[in-house]
């Protein structure tokens, strides 16, 4: 379903068109989307019980696409994509979380001066998030990374490779602190 | 709807704090707002001494069962405390912007306690519901000096006149005299004062 204006919004901007909000889902205000130009015919799709908490921006290129499952919390995170991103359900993102791809990560020698279009367009990433994330404050998830169900990204981690499913990973450089064993029928997989 | 520019110069009436935050002597705190998110309910929830000053990024996330100290002359420029149970500052302290100081991580690790964390969080959920979390406080001594952007997690102890530099995330205790950074932290120079 597609709200147009949030009943609770003090931004005198409508929703986007291509953004589709799920049942019991909240999101703070239109301003989120300030930085979004996605052209696709969804641009944003967001489960039910989902909330988008203040300060998240959806920064988003013409060519984006970015999906977010049910019972996620992102409090006040950048996503900043050209490219395809993706979060599982039950996930939780923590404030001054940005979460960008390669072509908008690695601007070159200043991103004042780079060409924005030719970067972004020469690169097709697509970062995914999986079910029950946990990515703590300040950290950064750059690149076309993939993050394993369950994993949790202590705070200020810089992550720029892969994580595997119930890890713990920390640190700049980033690295393993430990594995997570779940809990009896935590997951099915 | 009027902004009342006192609110954001420090010219508001500080005793319209709750009444269980007591202001020392000549403080001068930059905006309300910075405690808008104050709901401890302890007695006292939080104590700030003489000539503390607390600009307008600082902000208090403070639980019904949290108590923050702040000693006196210290500067707190834009510390984000996140107090699920005790965080206290010693006297003549200085924090830099953007400085996370918790002493919880405010959710489980477990996987299955985390799902049923994200249920009883969303914005429709039983918040009565969310699993027990674990704090552990965090004690900042004396002369201390936090840097733009360091993180402290729960159960730090930074002894008296470290300096924690930029982008620091302090996940163990920093000893006395030391300065330390990265990610984790770990000493770069400096020996114990006592």
């Amino acid at each position: 379903m597609t709200a147009s204006r949030l009943e609770h919004d003090w931004f005198s901007h409508p929703l986007p068109e291509n953004v589709r909000l799920g049942e019991r889902t909240w999101v703070y205000s239109s301003y989120a989307f300030r930085h979004y130009r996605s052209r696709r015919a969804i641009g944003l799709r967001v489960g039910s019980h989902t909330g988008i908490y203040q300060g998240t921006f959806f920064d988003l290129g013409p060519e984006a696409e970015v999906e977010i499952g049910n019972y996620c919390s992102l409090v006040g995170v950048i996503v900043a994509t050209n490219g395809r991103v993706s979060i599982g359900d039950y996930s939780f993102i923590a404030h001054e979380v940005v979460i960008a791809d390669t072509s908008w990560a690695t601007p070159g020698p200043s991103a004042a001066t780079a060409k924005p279009s030719s970067a972004r367009a020469s690169v097709a990433n697509s970062l995914e998030i999986g079910r029950n994330v946990w990515i703590g404050t300040q950290a950064t998830v750059v690149g076309g990374v993939r993050i394993g169900e369950g994993a949790i990204i202590g705070a200020g981690t810089l992550v720029t490779h892969d994580v595997p499913p119930f890890t713990i990973c920390a640190g700049n450089p980033m690295r393993i602190v430990r594995t997570i064993s779940p809990g009896k029928g935590a997951s099915t997989r | 709807m009027g902004l009342d520019e006192r609110d954001i110069t420090g010219q508001w009436d500080y005793r319209s704090l709750p009444p269980n935050v007591r202001v020392g002597e000549n403080c001068w705190l930059e905006r309300r707002d910075s405690f808008a998110r104050f709901r401890s309910e302890q007695t006292p929830g939080l104590i700030l001494g003489d000539r503390v000053r607390i600009y307008t990024w600082t902000t208090f996330n403070v639980e019904p069962a949290g108590y923050v100290e702040v000693g006196d002359d210290s500067l707190l420029v834009g510390a984000i405390f996140m107090c699920a149970e005790r965080i206290k500052i010693g006297r003549n302290v200085t924090i830099s912007y953007h400085v996370t100081i918790a002493d919880s991580d405010f959710h489980p690790t477990d996987p299955e306690l985390r799902i049923r964390d994200a249920i009883a969080n969303s914005p429709h959920g039983d918040r009565s519901q969310r699993p027990a979390i674990i704090s552990r406080p965090v004690t900042i001594d004396d002369d201390a000096w936090i840097g733009i952007g360091a993180i402290i997690l729960k159960g730090v102890h930074i002894g008296r006149g470290a300096r924690i530099q930029a982008g620091a995330v302090v996940a163990h205790d920093v000893q006395a005299g030391t300065t330390v950074a990265g990610n984790p932290a770990i000493p770069i120079e400096g020996r114990q004062l006592e």
